[in-house]
């Protein structure tokens, strides 16, 4: 019983402000509510919210917009965390230093970092566009006002800032690796690059999966950042799931409406993120 | 740990050193762009090398009007160098901006979730650490999925639950909102931390004639005093960063300073000097802590999955 004073404590704070407001958003999710007119009336819609959600065309351009940001941030870091780990494996002279200089963007503000990556997007005094003019001859763009551009704009700031992250996960990779496994290969002449097949990269994939679980559910809520960057344009080529989310219940205040998208995105989250630990625990066991 | 030739070595070196230089460019840029003046900031091309100037924390910290030529003549001299700068810019400050006051809200709604997080947490994780409790695992877990939800999906009812509380826009009710998103963070960390502490210290203290509470406060808090520290810094930085929250749930009185830099605005849009300065007053506290941290940051950032 003892227990219960340690722990209850913090139960009863997050059903307070976790666990209600989530039962009164499904509630609200079947209403017509609408929270910048408090005095109309509310009614009942059954499910009309869902069909509507679910029918909308809309939607789904959103997600494509999330999923594409998910897929390629993943990618990018997965590809440069996972390289720079191997690297700094090396144990070269300074590299613990250079591993926290590298650490910093992830620990930022991302909103802050969005907003002033616009200054560095910039056609005319942006640094970016400055540098990338020095190599190539690219002219004047833009890389947050083209719709073919924004989506990799916001797919580079994230990689910019989660490297880091993946990285950082990565590089407890290999030191569990131990050391006879290596010296039982070389007495088998396995080339290098067999040994990272089948040694190397076996033992750190838990690792990177593990870190692509972690980034992939923060990117799926992806607000902050990419909101500051773009606000969701040109257009709605960058408007993500949360951004949209926001507009439909803050700016055009369809409650209801927007408490069944919460959810609905809550539930994907939550599905996706079950099914991928199942199969980092099979990963895990092999 | 294998043992890699010296060239190999220092290709590594070269690669993970050229990887850092361009990725501290946005960085270094920040800080330089906080001391140009707002010519120098959108001339083209970018200038790297220029005369350093204090106009964008001044711009930061002050409201300014712009003022005829007669005013200014009539006007008697300067007093502070900052009235002299602005003043060669035909405008008179006419009081401070409300930068220094965000910044304010950031460090008192940073310092009040955390201290409650921790606290809470620190409970709770040895609570789960040392009894057995019914259903652990899937209380654990409930406490993880907390900070699965979307925060806009949870800024919903949020907001109205607080328009009926009266707690919108007040620090408490911010310090209770990011108290609730860091708490999972909190005990996961915490119950890593003190599961490594041996339980025969508290046993030992037991059979001297402490009692349950006293072993936790004097035997069992000392020793997991650098993981709470680690886990203090975590949530801070958190709430600290934190940005959906507070632009959906705080306007006038509670605001913190990831809302309000974005839309410090100059003569003819966003001031990029008095940003790039806001900016670098905020994001220079993390530079440190994350070197402060190191040691901890993979426990951190895995929620304690990843012990190294």
């Amino acid at each position: 019983m003892v227990a219960w004073i340690f722990i209850l404590p913090t139960i009863l704070l997050l059903l307070a402000i976790n666990i209600f407001p989530l039962i009164w958003a499904i509630v609200l999710s079947f209403t017509n509510y609408r929270a910048n007119q408090p005095g109309r009336e509310v009614k009942w819609v059954g499910t009309r919210n869902y069909e509507r959600l679910l029918s909308s065309e809309d939607i789904w351009g959103y997600l494509q917009a999330t999923a594409h940001f998910v897929c390629w941030s993943m990618f990018f870091q997965v590809l440069l965390g996972f390289g720079l780990a191997l690297l700094i494996n090396r144990q070269f002279k300074g590299h613990a230093t250079w591993t926290t200089l590298i650490l910093l963007p992830m620990m930022l503000s991302p909103a802050v970092v969005g907003t002033f990556w616009t200054y560095i997007y910039q056609p005319q005094a942006g640094i970016f566009n400055y540098i990338i003019n020095f190599f190539i001859d690219a002219g004047t763009f833009s890389m947050i006002g083209e719709v073919a551009l924004a989506p990799w704009a916001i797919v580079m700031v994230d990689t910019w800032m989660w490297t880091p992250y993946v990285m950082l996960i990565c590089l407890a990779g290999p030191r569990s690796i131990p050391d006879y496994l290596y010296e039982a290969a070389e007495v088998d002449r396995a080339s290098k690059l067999r040994q990272f097949w089948s040694i190397t990269l076996p033992m750190v994939l838990p690792f990177l999966m593990l870190a692509v679980l972690f980034r992939g559910i923060e990117n799926f809520k992806m607000f902050d950042m990419v909101v500051e960057l773009t606000s969701g344009g040109p257009g709605s080529t960058t408007e993500l799931a949360s951004i949209n989310l926001k507009r439909e219940a803050f700016e055009k205040w369809r409650t209801g409406y927007s408490s069944a998208f919460a959810i609905l995105l809550f539930l994907t989250v939550f599905g996706l993120g079950n099914i991928y630990v199942k199969f980092l625990n099979k990963v895990k066991e092999r | 740990m294998r043992e890699h030739s010296g060239l190999s070595k220092t290709l590594a070196g070269v690669l993970v050193a050229l990887y850092a230089l361009i990725a501290l460019i946005p960085l270094v840029w920040i800080l330089l762009t906080g001391f140009k003046t707002p010519g120098d900031a959108i001339s083209y091309p970018p200038t790297v090398f220029f005369e350093p100037s204090m106009e964008g924390y001044v711009n930061l910290f002050t409201s300014r009007s712009r003022q005829t030529p007669e005013y200014m003549a009539s006007l008697p001299p300067p007093e502070t160098w900052y009235e002299r700068l602005v003043r060669s810019r035909n405008m008179v400050i006419t009081g401070p901006s409300r930068f220094a006051e965000r910044y304010m809200n950031s460090v008192i709604i940073g310092f009040g979730s955390t201290f409650l997080a921790v606290f809470l947490g620190t409970l709770a994780a040895y609570g789960f650490s040392r009894f057995k409790v019914p259903l652990k695992d899937d209380l654990l877990f409930f406490i993880l999925s907390t900070r699965m939800m979307p925060p806009i999906a949870v800024a919903i009812p949020i907001f109205l639950m607080y328009r009926e509380l009266g707690l919108s826009d007040t620090h408490l009710g911010m310090i209770l909102l990011y108290t609730s998103v860091n708490i999972s963070l909190a005990v996961w960390l915490l119950k890593g931390f003190i599961d490594e502490i041996p339980r025969e210290y508290e046993e030992a203290a037991m059979v001297d004639g402490y009692t349950r509470i006293q072993a936790f406060l004097r035997v069992v808090l000392p020793q997991a005093k650098t993981g709470i520290a680690a886990t203090a810094i975590f949530c801070l930085i958190f709430a600290w960063n934190e940005y959906a929250f507070a632009l959906l749930l705080t306007s006038g009185n509670a605001q913190t300073a990831p809302p309000f830099i974005p839309i410090i605005i100059g003569e003819g849009g966003l001031d990029w000097p008095a940003v790039a300065a806001g900016t670098t007053l905020f994001l220079l506290p993390i530079v440190f802590f994350t070197i402060f941290l190191r040691q901890h940051l993979l426990r951190g950032i895995t929620f304690g999955a990843v012990r190294k």
